[in-house]
């Protein structure tokens, strides 16, 4: 009798366990935003993980154009959720800001969690525009999803150009197939290869071998150029191996290279990468960026930090063109007004990562520019 | 007919139907909450993760609680049930309207196909021990992970994209759950969960009783990969698009502390410890954003420490039996009923210890030096002839 | 050729991790998760330390110092989580390790911030075609296994750790201090994990918090396929599954599932000998 009603009391704990998180959790009315005092940008990334610097970069670049968007009249407030790069992560995270008032969001960083918190905000209508997730996925059949950066197909396509452009010989290219990043240029650049003639070298690594590059180094060496798109730290750390096998093969990246720099001390071979944004251009905006940046975080701002700053500025210039000025107003409402706005004739933006136009399919048209390092 | 009812009326005790009691609370309530408007989204989708922990917690306590292996790999059989689940959901869910239908076929597909790799890991079973085992399972988890990534048609990289049904996944979910725990509890509770529980606390003596442990050993295995499968399809119905990462091995240990600190060979504990520890993790996924995120392990990390010290280190053996739970629940009933000493004379067959020191035999040492033969229950010097 | 080269340097980096892996586990009977994690603090004190300067010294110091971090890190961990559970169930050991390996992870995200840093830390220059850090890889790994053996068979605290993993309690009654003992195990297991962590950088001159999950996994995989527990067994058991690791990546068709290939090695030889290459076998009794 004793041990059932230990057992009866451990139950109802159980129930208040759960009652309580839905009782703390409960609200009366639908209207989160009423008490809003700066337009509310939400976003989801991964700020710890093995995907980190991305999502902290674009909560930086984000942070940073608020701050300085708020010296002026209308008041932003950025809240970045951390997702570890999770989709299941991605939608509590969504659910969190839609009920604490969320009205425009930055969307996911990376591109699975960037997927389903789209979904979710087309379902509620929340504009979002992500900075960084290129995959097809993210604004594919969306109307309120749109992007900064440059989709994976596209940067796959001028690769194989630019290659054929060049009139390599011996061309050679690796990949990551357990990145969707990767994946995704890599399909693009394998069709318009075939199309253009050309033949290659395939290699492939994956997630838990990202490490160590000898093996593909090994079968690489000889080429004249490498097509390698992923991110940075893999690069440079295949860079290396390359150097190891005593090659000098030109290494040619996407925009996944930038922040590249620091780590090749040693490769003397020639790199070279399709980027929106270069750390080191001459133009007054991105000086400016870059200085503030460094100010503020003590490091150097990468293209996931510009995308991110350039994203809050979109949103704050069509804020401002469409006449939105009431802080409490629902995010349905300003999502019609941003769509319209965006996609209409004569938008566009100049930002630290080029002059940008959108369409209605989400996605961003911009200049690429190719940078070279050594 | 009449005999089996009044035989029930006689026979029932509330805490053979306290699990089902508590979850079927919950789930009317929260029903009931949902659909007058009270419940927010967040806490709806909230309350399915914790649906679908509860289950992988409960599948999982199979294994290590009640059969007495140590099964790292459980994320595993969540990954197959996940993509087939998902998968069959994209092909059908043009064909059949019903969205219900879907989940069911889904359910029951992706079961059971979690259930024949679980039949495949038990294999190994037969042959290895405690350590080796729990290797063996964590490697199964790595391959299944592994290959599902590089298939085509499960979206490579990219994961398999779906249509997510709504915040109201939590009502199935829990249906699910019930069904579940009917399945576990009278499985324990049966015949065969006692022989279960017999290999558990020595393998040679069950054998030498008949127990075929061959079949006892697959079935279980079997039984939990396939609510391992459920609770995979649940995850496929709840998010998307299904990622290979997210069943790394990380999450069978995340599962394994659910089970650990409930209790092993508790069915309660493990619904109360899942149920926690996903609030524990909402809460700070709700309270830590920005630079704040980073700190989410550390206190997670740490209270996972203070917690199982505090549990399991023999000094503080004395300061546990001073303030634990049952203690303060004993002292609460004693304030509200003076007569509880009662009826302690009828034979009671639950009350058998057949939980005998399961962590013993899961440590894996099969040396006899420290093994210690079942004592029984020392009998009063006055009773002696 | 130079794929099994490239494999045993790889394998001896296992080698070295999986040794630690294997003489906790043969003296104190736990899974010490946090293992990979104490490679990632190595990493990141040869990191912080090579911030001095690019000079020998420096470099010589940076070694000194990433080896003692990591001893007083693996002693400090085992007095205050480990050492408490002395007694209690296993299972409740291997969940502490897990907190101890997301609390180093989370500190150093804290502390470092979660982008990877550049380590250059390599001897540059081929002998043979093969590159010099390779070779000192290989050969301070097979110097480091042949004295860990030799101080095991043929010392006094060699013997008494093999005493404390056949009978701590024995051991205790023939005047062995066990609780020394085991905290010696950690240091030394521990130095095993700032060398891996060393050469590991070597070849992969990128730190991030994450560093030590994926070799620190590969290494129990490792110690388990020689015998989890058996010293020799473990460096067999890295180096093995270090050339299978190369192998299969040197082969395009395969190289996707070279995961799936390793473990399922695991698999097969664990079905074929129960307790890996060089474990003992162990009699069952009633």
């Amino acid at each position: 009798m004793k041990r059932t009603f230990k057992k009866i009391v451990t139950a109802i704990l159980a129930v208040a366990v759960l009652s309580t998180s839905v009782l703390t959790l409960a609200s009366c009315g639908k209207d989160y935003t009423a008490n809003n005092t700066a337009f509310v940008i939400g976003g989801s990334g991964p700020l710890t993980g093995d995907n980190a610097s991305y999502g902290i970069s674009v909560q930086n670049g984000a942070q940073l154009a608020v701050d300085q968007l708020n010296k002026g009249d209308m008041k932003f407030k950025l809240v970045m959720k951390d997702d570890e790069a999770a989709p299941e992560n991605a939608k509590l995270n969504y659910n969190i800001l839609y009920e604490s008032g969320m009205q425009v969001s930055l969307g996911g960083v990376t591109s699975g969690a960037a997927e389903q918190f789209a979904k979710l905000a087309d379902q509620d209508r929340v504009f979002t525009m992500t900075p960084s997730a290129s995959a097809d996925n993210v604004i594919k059949d969306m109307t309120a999803s749109f992007r900064l950066c440059f989709g994976d197909p596209d940067q796959g396509y001028l690769a194989a150009e630019f290659i054929k452009e060049g009139g390599y010989k011996n061309i050679g290219a690796i990949y990551n197939v357990s990145d969707s990043y990767s994946s995704g240029i890599y399909q693009a650049f394998k069709s318009k290869m075939a199309e253009l003639g050309l033949t290659y070298i395939e290699k492939t690594f994956d997630e838990e071998n990202s490490t160590d590059f000898t093996t593909q180094a090994e079968a690489l060496k000889d080429c004249d150029i490498i097509f390698m798109p992923f991110y940075y730290t893999e690069a440079s750390l295949f860079a290396k191996a390359i150097v190891m096998k005593n090659s000098d093969a030109v290494l040619f990246g996407c925009d996944g290279f930038d922040g590249i720099k620091d780590l090749i001390d040693g490769v003397d071979n020639k790199i070279m990468y399709i980027t929106p944004f270069d750390i080191n251009s001459d133009d007054q905006q991105t000086k400016d960026f870059v200085a503030a940046y460094r100010a503020k975080y003590n490091m150097d701002p990468d293209q996931f930090a510009a995308d991110a700053y350039d994203v809050v500025m979109v949103l704050a210039k069509a804020l401002k063109e469409a006449g939105i000025t009431d802080y409490t107003i629902s995010p349905s409402e300003i999502c019609e007004l941003l769509i319209d706005k965006v996609t209409s004739e004569g938008f566009s933006y100049d930002g630290l990562t080029g002059k940008m136009t959108w369409d209605k399919s989400g996605a961003c048209s911009k200049e690429p520019n190719i940078v070279e390092l050594n | 007919m009449k005999s089996y009812f009044s035989n029930i009326k006689s026979n029932f005790k509330l805490k053979h139907y306290i699990n089902y009691i508590a979850v079927g609370v919950a789930l009317v309530l929260l029903t009931v909450f949902y659909y007058s408007g009270i419940l927010k989204r967040s806490s709806a989708d909230l309350i399915t993760q914790m649906g679908f922990s509860i289950i992988l917690a409960v599948s999982l306590n199979l294994v290590v609680g009640f059969l007495g292996e140590l099964s790292l790999g459980h994320a595993g059989f969540m990954c197959v049930g996940a993509y087939i689940g998902a998968y069959l959901t994209n092909a059908i869910s043009s064909a059949i309207p019903s969205k219900i239908l879907v989940l069911i076929i889904a359910v029951i597909v992706g079961g059971l196909s979690a259930s024949v790799f679980g039949f495949i890991v038990g294999l190994p079973a037969l042959r290895l021990k405690g350590d080796y085992l729990a290797i063996v399972t964590l490697a199964f988890g790595e391959i299944v992970r592994n290959i599902c990534k590089n298939l085509p048609f499960f979206g490579g990289a990219l994961g398999l994209s779906t249509t997510p049904y709504g915040p109201s996944m939590f009502i199935p979910t829990f249906i699910i759950l019930l069904i579940m725990l009917a399945v576990v509890q009278n499985l324990v509770r049966s015949k065969h969960g006692r022989a279960i529980t017999a290999i558990r606390d020595n393998e040679i003596a069950a054998k030498s009783m008949g127990i075929n442990v061959t079949y006892y050993k697959l079935f279980v295995f079997v039984i939990s990969a396939f609510f391992a499968g459920v609770a995979g399809v649940i995850y496929g119905g709840f998010t998307t698009p299904i990622l290979y990462s997210f069943f790394s091995y990380n999450y069978s240990i995340e599962i394994l502390v659910m089970v650990v600190l409930g209790g092993m060979g508790s069915i309660g504990g493990s619904i109360i410890s899942a149920t926690v520890l996903t609030y524990i993790n909402f809460v700070l996924q709700t309270k830590l954003s920005g630079d704040l995120a980073a700190l989410k392990y550390l206190f997670y990390a740490i209270i996972l420490i203070a917690l199982v010290i505090y549990r399991n280190a023999p000094s503080l053996k004395k300061y546990r039996e001073k303030f634990n739970l049952s203690n303060l629940i004993n002292m609460i009933i004693k304030k509200f009923s003076k007569k509880e000493r009662e009826e302690v004379g009828t034979v009671e067959w639950d009350r058998v210890p057949t939980k005998i020191s399961t962590d013993e035999i899961l440590s894996a040492d099969f040396t006899v030096t420290n093994y210690k033969p079942d004592k029984p229950d020392k009998p009063d010097k006055s009773e002696r002839p | 050729m130079s794929t099994i080269i490239d494999g045993l340097s790889l394998g001896a980096i296992y080698a070295l991790i999986a040794l630690g892996y294997t003489m906790v586990y043969g003296i104190a009977k736990m899974l010490n998760f946090a293992h990979g994690d104490i490679i990632m603090v190595g990493a990141y004190a040869l990191y912080s330390t090579l911030l001095l300067g690019q000079s020998p010294v420096v470099s010589v110091l940076a070694i000194i110092i990433s080896i003692v971090a990591c001893v007083v890190l693996g002693v400090v961990v085992e007095r205050f989580a480990y050492r408490p559970l002395r007694g209690a169930t296993p299972l409740a050991v291997l969940i502490t390790a897990i907190g101890v390996s997301y609390m180093l992870q989370s500190i150093a995200q804290l502390i470092f911030k979660a982008k990877s840093r550049p380590v250059s830390f390599s001897i540059p220059g081929t002998t043979f075609g093969i590159h010099n850090s390779t070779i000192l890889t290989l050969v301070v790994g097979t110097v480091v296994m042949v004295a860990l053996t030799l101080f095991v068979n043929y010392t006094k605290t060699g013997r008494a750790m093999v005493a404390v993993s056949e009978d701590r309690a024995a051991a205790e009654l023939m005047g062995i201090n066990s609780n020394f003992i085991i905290s010696l195990t950690f240091a030394i297991g521990s130095a095993l994990a700032a060398c891996a962590a060393i050469f590991y950088l070597m070849q992969i001159p990128l730190v991030n918090p994450t560093f030590g999950a994926m070799p620190g996994i590969k290494a129990f995989t490792a110690a388990v396929i020689g015998g989890i527990g058996s010293i020799p067994g473990a460096m067999i058991g890295g180096v093995l599954l270090g050339v299978v690791e190369k192998i299969c990546l040197s082969i395009p068709a395969i190289a996707p599932y070279t995961t799936a290939i390793e473990f399922s090695c695991l698999i097969v030889i664990l079905l074929v000998k129960p307790t890996g290459l060089l474990g003992r076998k162990r009699r069952e009794k009633v």
